[in-house]
């Protein structure tokens, strides 16, 4: 017999055994050890690391590795929900490949651009990269070294590049990937409205009656913003209208009570058509117009943004690069641009495509007369199947949507609109329909461009990580604002550089011609996500130059570059992102990188304390600089005035632009801001100050009182802040700007006030040119363009025969270096497909699955065929991702840009799909 | 055989025993699941021969089938680990293949097709080792340690045809044909004598346990009968029963098949302390080895006298 | 005398041969039925108490004592042509649902655990999950019907009615919804549903339910607010060379 021990303690295993292996735990149990479990999480508030939107996520920590996240319920922007990529925040730290050591590429112990990859300790990192930075700095000058940044940047993080390179390297040659994503949004608010970002925020969604997405598949791209419109629908669906105008049938086309599938590039024809339909139909708000905007228009021979010479391209590449120098008018075009067809037209105003002059009203309405409805919808119908009929009616209902006095109206664009040969225009015309119509800058009514990535708003734009740019929507080539940022960064006068540094299109066509010789890839991915790579890559791998990659993953751009530095991801750091309605937000470091990966901010202040003063402020040569005040092709040497200032020409970069004496009162540690939370930079830097809030208190500066006022660094940490909209007056964000309701700069009485002051001098004349040098102050106004139809340069041909256009899917990020490494989102989508109509692959005697060849100009890349599922090309159109590397599809896009903006456009290639 | 009644009735007195407690024991069952026969209200005994209950707080259950389940990794609730005590102590007193006999329901199918194989003088198609239950035994407690579910249990035709006798579930029957035509076709005793691990089980139990054939070597004319109707002939070693006083090996099932054919009473029930070493003589002691090595070599395809 | 002995050797080892040769691939044939069985998918619903598939297979000794105990006849054994691993008990809620006693007989009648005692209250038992096939559904049809609903013994817990517009006329439909945290698959609703086939029916929560990942939580349930004194992980001072880092593979291989 068992002793009543053995059976007692027989019991009591049977029970635990029991409560172990019930499959479905008996409901009570269940809670409670759940509830146990979760009992040491530490949470803490946070941002979504993917898209523009800027969901707010909590995150949980427990031994030092993020445990679970979640969808922040009080986060105005998603209330608690998240698409699927930012379900997975949490599991993109912990790929098995993240890079853990500084890595090198050497033979024998010696650097050598042809060996392998050995890891290094930090400071023979540092070392080699500084001898290889300074031996391209003393050769070609700050022209000649670089920084290929990013919209991902923390705000601290892109202000130490700017700063880093501006004032103290005395470079402009650091430009964003987000130069690729929404340099033509940019470009399109300056020149409209003076200052840029958008008017309106994320509530509009809720204030609107019509919702029109142009080139923005947001269904997928902005999936939560897209769940917020699809509500808005649902509350009233008889009245509210989503019309979806796409190049290609797509998911945000399900709930769209109108679809209108247009041939790549005729959205300018497009918004043309509207803009005649009020004018016609006398729908112009003249008193909106009269009181608040001005007509204008600009050059168009522009060119198309590549190469002005063939020497680079392939031969193939020949006869598409040769429109850079003139093209020929085809029929459409003619008539678009009240020209002749066949006329010849020399690009010659490719040097200065952002010129534009004041018209007359009377102009603007010659300007848009040739863009009938029939003319329009001959031109940019795309679908064979669709007739005439249908879809005139289509544009028909379009324009009434827009006209109809009493619907309120917000148009949504993203890559479309922004990546395309004329993408400043196309931006442009969308605030021209807008303005004509007095609906913009107020709640439900506006032009409203959506941003791709995290802190494309707060960090590329607002920092001004662009080669043009200083903080604040300050420009480097305009004396005012250099003299106003040498004075906050006390730096001698005319230490900063007035010529426009190299976009990310020209550092990388710098690679190649050898006018680059350093580059330091941050918080990017360029190799992959550059149109064209074929090119860049053997140039990065050939050319004499040294290429830095700081990423936390080997991506390509790693695997291209001589040195690797292993780097912190999002909640390794402490940083501050804004999202595209002007929201900043901020999170605390919340564990540690794994071995010795190390802050985007340490890596650049670590690397600045290599520098004193004398070796980079003294003359400097720069070849085709041309300023007032300066000599031809030279920076002065400012060490004198330096001295005066009490600086040493043996200080270190690092002790006079970062550690100076009002930063170094930022002390670290900072419990109250903390609460406990580690910052890796200040640990590892040693020196006891606070580098992302001083920096980001710094920075601050150049906003305030200039209509992009932030609040201080520890607002945004506070619990009760989710984020806050700018300008932040007296702690009060503003939700619509240029509304006297609702903003505080507005001047008083005036309704609305268009008072951003770029570009607000202009001289007159008519839709050909200049008539009247005299120039007009456009104080307070915000400037309708007329912008005409213009042919893509590459289309479809007896060769290429098919469009190609990339973009994203739902389930990955950007060139795939997080999301690819998460397996449950690897597993969901492995890999990019070419999407087809299923009567192009029949003519091709393709079949679904089939793996074929894509080539184009620029070369070829195998994929798997797709002709059903979640994009529905019309006939003659293909679409494929591009977050697959092993789907390389920028080697077969064209490197063309808007050449006012210098963003590429990624959705218009020629190509022809055969059998692989 | 006897002539008289009383002769044969003396001769099949342990048989019919046998077949009453057999089928008794199913009818208890049966009768309590269907016809709710029960004591203070509780059912009489509820459950089948895998494990049950009897009276209502008396626990039985299959020692082999916890053992399995053991061996798979699994606690058990001490009910069962009780219940398959009692078992185990009821047959370490009775015999350990008391079981087989006197219990399982496949004896009167084995039964019967041992006595139409007898009848038709059928010789064996197949050669197994009787051993080979061990073997079985062996694989069932592997196989349920790596399968994880008790792996004899899950095709065990005692099991089965027991389970569907009463709970009414059908085809429990032809298992019952399968092994008649096995045993009586194919090879003598085949599913309990050579491959029935549960046999085998209570085999082990059946060394140590004390009820016994007593063997009165004195006695005995060697005039094998016993070993004719034994159905493990085997274990009817004369030279080791002489010595022990007893039938020693545990493949013994108490049977009392020899009892009843022993024309001189050399055969008897009785409990192991009781039974007094033998002395033998040299010459009986010659006689017996040569004997009992001839059978047990002509055990296979031995004719029937 | 050698010679015999060796020939008796060889027999001994002949019969060793066949005996292990009959052994493993007799074991193999048997240990793949048993895998077969073991790791098929659960279909059958179980009494209450029913511990997972895996281990009540384990644990269930086949003595039907639990089929005895039900005083409504809901449990059968499983027979040699059942789709049920053999001897287990089960119920076919279509047939006779499990009508929940409060005292669960057939869990205090499990000898073995099988159906484990540690199941208090019937309500907690978690015996299968309804699952609506809304398509043949008469109340998400638009039909007043809604009998899960009520007939559910944990009505409006398990089954809970939502008013859904209803886009063919001004009628608001009422749509039965199932709660997995409540739903004790007692199958009383499917043997209740009036359609032909019971449109509600009892499925293994295997065959049906999924997980969310354990590393989100949902944001608008969770309570986890923001940790006032966080604990951060040491910073480590690791910066040796030495280690292997990752990456290398992809890096130093293959083309661009």
């Amino acid at each position: 017999m068992l002793d009543i021990n053995r059976r007692e303690f027989l019991k009591t295993s049977v029970a635990a055994s029991a409560a172990a292996t019930v499959g479905i735990p008996v409901s009570s149990v269940q809670a409670s050890a759940a509830k146990e479990a979760e009992k040491d999480w530490q949470w803490d508030k946070s941002v979504c690391r993917f898209c523009g939107t800027g969901c707010g996520i909590m995150v949980a920590t427990k031994e030092g590795r993020i445990v679970a996240t979640k969808g922040d319920p009080d986060a105005p922007v998603n209330r608690g929900l998240n698409c699927i990529k930012g379900y997975f925040n949490g599991k993109i730290m912990y790929g098995k490949d993240r890079l853990t050591k500084p890595l090198l590429r050497m033979t024998d112990g010696k650097f050598d651009k042809q060996g392998k990859f050995v890891a290094v300790s930090w400071d023979r990192a540092f070392d080699e990269m500084e001898k290889q930075f300074k031996k391209t700095y003393n050769e070609k000058g700050p022209a000649g070294i670089s920084i290929m940044g990013s919209g991902q940047y923390t705000i601290p993080e892109g202000y130490t590049a700017a700063k880093l390179m501006k004032a103290g390297f005395r470079s402009n040659n650091i430009d964003p990937n987000a130069r690729h994503c929404m340099a033509s949004a940019v470009v399109g608010f300056i020149q409209t409205f003076g200052i840029d970002e958008p008017s309106g925020n994320y509530d509009d969604i809720e204030y609107t009656d019509t919702v029109v997405t142009w080139g923005a598949n947001m269904a997928e791209c902005h999936p939560i913003l897209w769940a917020r419109v699809s509500d808005r629908k649902l509350a009233d669906e008889d009245h509210v209208k989503l019309i979806n105008l796409t190049t290609c049938s797509n998911q945000t086309s399900d709930i769209a009570d109108l679809e209108i599938v247009f041939k790549p590039g005729t959205d300018l024809a497009i918004w043309n058509y509207i803009a005649r339909e009020i004018v016609k139909r006398d729908a112009v708000n003249h008193d909106f117009v009269n009181k608040h905007c001005v007509f204008a228009t600009g050059p168009y021979d522009i060119g198309y943004g590549m190469r002005p010479t063939s020497k680079y391209a392939y031969d193939a590449e020949k006869d598409i690069q040769a429109k850079e120098l003139e093209i020929v008018l085809d029929a459409d075009e003619a008539i678009a641009q009240r020209k002749k067809a066949g006329m010849i037209v020399k690009q010659e105003n490719t040097k200065v495509p952002v010129k534009h002059w004041l018209i007359q009203f009377e102009e603007f309405k010659r300007g848009v007369e040739p863009y009938t409805l029939d003319f329009v919808a001959n031109l940019s119908k795309a679908d064979a199947d669709e007739s005439l009929e249908s879809y005139k009616n289509k544009l028909v209902q379009l324009a009434d949507a827009y006209i109809e006095q009493s619907r309120k109206v917000v148009s949504f664009w993203t890559m479309g609109m922004n990546q395309h040969y004329r993408g400043s225009w196309v931006n442009e015309q969308a605030y021209m329909v807008h303005l004509l119509l007095g609906k913009q800058a107020m709640p439900g009514n506006g032009a409203f461009s959506l941003t791709g990535q995290p802190s494309a708003c707060g960090t590329a734009r607002e920092v001004g990580t662009f080669a043009h740019r200083l903080p604040a929507d300050l420009v480097v080539n305009n004396p005012k604002h250099r003299a106003f940022s040498e004075g906050l960064w006390k730096l001698p006068a005319k230490t900063l550089n007035p010529k426009v540094g190299t976009h990310i299109m020209k550092i990388l066509r710098g690679l190649e011609d050898g006018e680059i010789g350093f580059t330091w890839v941050q918080v990017n991915n360029p190799f992959q996500a550059s149109a064209n790579a074929n090119h860049w890559i053997k140039a990065a791998r050939e050319m004499d130059n040294f290429v830095v990659c700081s990423d936390p993953y080997p991506t390509v751009s790693a695997k291209v570059a001589d040195l690797i530095l292993p780097t912190s991801m999002i909640y390794e750091k402490w940083g501050l992102y804004g999202n595209a309605e002007r929201r900043t937000q901020g999170w605390r470091q919340q564990v540690n990188a794994p071995g010795d990966a190390r802050t985007d901010v340490w890596q650049m202040l670590e690397f600045s304390k290599r520098f004193q003063l004398k070796d980079v402020w003294g003359e400097k040569s720069i070849p085709g600089l041309k300023s007032d005040g300066f000599e031809d092709g030279k920076l002065p040497d400012v060490l004198t005035e330096a001295k005066a200032m009490g600086y040493s020409p043996e200080d270190t970069l690092y002790d006079v632009l970062f550690a100076h004496e009002e930063n170094k009162k930022v002390v670290w540690p900072d419990p109250a801001v903390a609460k406990g939370h580690a910052n890796s930079t200040s640990d590892w830097l040693g020196d006891g100050w606070f580098p992302e809030k001083a920096l980001f208190n710094e920075y601050r500066q150049f906003g305030v009182g200039h209509a992009h006022d932030l609040a201080d660094f520890d607002t945004y940490m506070r619990d009760d802040v989710r984020g806050l909209k700018w300008p932040v007056i007296d702690g009060k964000e503003t939700e619509w700007r240029f509304n006297e309701e609702y903003d505080s700069y507005v001047a008083k009485g005036s309704g609305f006030d268009f008072y951003g002051p770029a570009l607000k001098s202009l001289k007159s004349g008519d839709l050909d040119g200049i008539t009247n040098k005299e120039s007009t102050s456009l104080a307070h106004k915000a400037k309708i363009f007329f912008r005409p139809y213009a042919a893509p340069p590459e289309q479809p041909d007896a060769n290429y025969d098919l469009w190609f256009s990339t973009g994203r899917v739902l389930e990955h990020w950007h060139t795939g270096t997080m999301t690819r490494r998460v397996p449950e989102l690897h597993r969901a989508v492995p890999t990019a497909l070419l999407w087809m109509h299923p009567d192009d692959a029949a003519n091709r005697k393709l079949a679904r699955n089939d793996i074929v060849w894509i080539e184009s100009r620029r070369g070829k890349i195998k994929a798997v065929l797709e002709t059903q599922g979640r994009n529905r090309p019309p006939k003659g159109y293909t679409f494929a991702p591009f977050f697959d590397e092993g789907v390389f599809v920028n080697k077969i896009c064209i490197d063309m840009t808007c050449p006012m903006s210098k963003e590429t456009d990624f959705k218009k290639a020629a190509v022809k799909v055969y059998k692989a | 055989m006897p002539d008289t009644l009383s002769g044969k009735l003396g001769v099949w007195k342990y048989l019919i025993l046998r077949r009453i407690t057999q089928l008794s024991t199913l009818l208890l069952f049966f009768g309590s699941a269907h016809w709710a026969w029960n004591y203070n209200e509780l059912p009489v005994i509820s459950g089948n021969l895998s494990s049950s209950l009897l009276l209502g707080f008396i626990p039985l259950a299959d020692p082999f089938a916890v053992l399995q389940i053991l061996a798979t990794q699994n606690t058990l609730l001490s009910e069962v680990l009780t219940g398959t005590l009692i078992v185990l102590a009821f047959y370490f007193i009775a015999g350990g293949r008391v079981w087989c006999s006197w219990v399982c329901p496949i004896n009167m199918v084995s039964d019967l097709a041992s006595r139409v194989r007898r009848k038709l003088n059928i010789q064996n198609a197949v050669q197994i080792s009787r051993r080979f239950r061990y073997t079985i035994l062996v694989l069932a407690l592997v196989l349920s340690a790596i399968t994880g579910v008790a792996a004899f249990e899950w095709i065990s035709p005692i099991s089965i045809f027991h389970r569907e006798v009463i709970f009414g579930l059908g085809s429990g029957w032809a298992i019952l044909l399968g092994i008649f035509i096995f045993d009586a076709f194919i090879l003598k005793d085949g599913w309990c004598g050579h491959l029935c691990p549960l046999g085998a089980f209570y085999s082990i139990v059946g060394r140590f346990s004390l009820l016994r054939i007593k063997f009165d070597a004195p006695t005995c004319t060697h005039c094998v009968e016993c070993v004719t109707v034994c159905p493990e002939p085997q274990v009817l070693d004369f030279k080791q029963a002489t010595s022990k006083g007893y039938i020693s090996a545990g493949e013994c099932t108490n049977c009392a098949r020899c009892i009843g054919v022993c024309p001189e009473n050399t055969l008897k029930f009785d409990l192991k302390p009781w039974i007094k070493k033998q002395e033998l003589t040299i010459n009986n002691q010659q006689n017996l080895t040569t004997k009992t090595d001839n059978l047990n070599e002509t055990d296979h395809g031995r004719k029937i006298a | 005398m050698n010679s015999i002995s060796l020939k008796a050797r060889r027999k001994f080892l002949k019969g060793i041969t066949q005996n292990v040769a009959i052994a493993s691939t007799g074991g193999l044939i048997w240990a793949s039925l048993l895998q077969k069985e073991a790791r098929a998918m659960p279909s059958a619903m179980r009494p209450p108490g029913a511990l997972d598939e895996k281990d009540f297979n384990a644990k269930c000794i086949k003595c039907g004592q639990c089929v005895t105990a039900c005083p409504y006849d809901t449990l059968k054994l499983a027979n040699t042509s059942d789709q049920t691993p053999i001897g287990t008990p089960y119920f076919i809620a279509r047939d006779i649902p499990c009508y929940m006693c409060p005292d669960i007989p057939c869990m205090k009648a499990c000898p073995t655990g099988a159906l484990t005692p540690k199941l208090e209250n019937i309500e907690d038992a978690r015996m299968g999950l309804a699952v609506i096939d809304i398509e043949n559904c008469l109340s998400w049809l638009g039909l007043r019907c809604e009998i899960c609903h009520r007939e559910c013994p944990v009505k409006d817990s398990a089954i809970t009615v939502e008013h859904h517009p209803r886009k063919l006329s001004k009628h608001a439909m009422f749509v039965p919804l199932v709660h997995s945290d409540a739903c004790t698959g007692c199958g009383i609703c499917e043997k209740a549903c009036p359609t032909d086939e019971a449109a509600i029916k009892i499925v293994h929560p295997e065959l049906v339910q999924g997980s969310v990942g354990e590393h989100y939580r949902l944001g608008w349930e969770n309570e986890g607010a923001i940790t006032q004194e966080f604990t951060p992980e040491k910073m480590r001072s690791d910066t040796s060379v030495d280690v292997e880092p990752g990456g290398l593979d992809y890096l130093n291989t293959g083309d661009l």
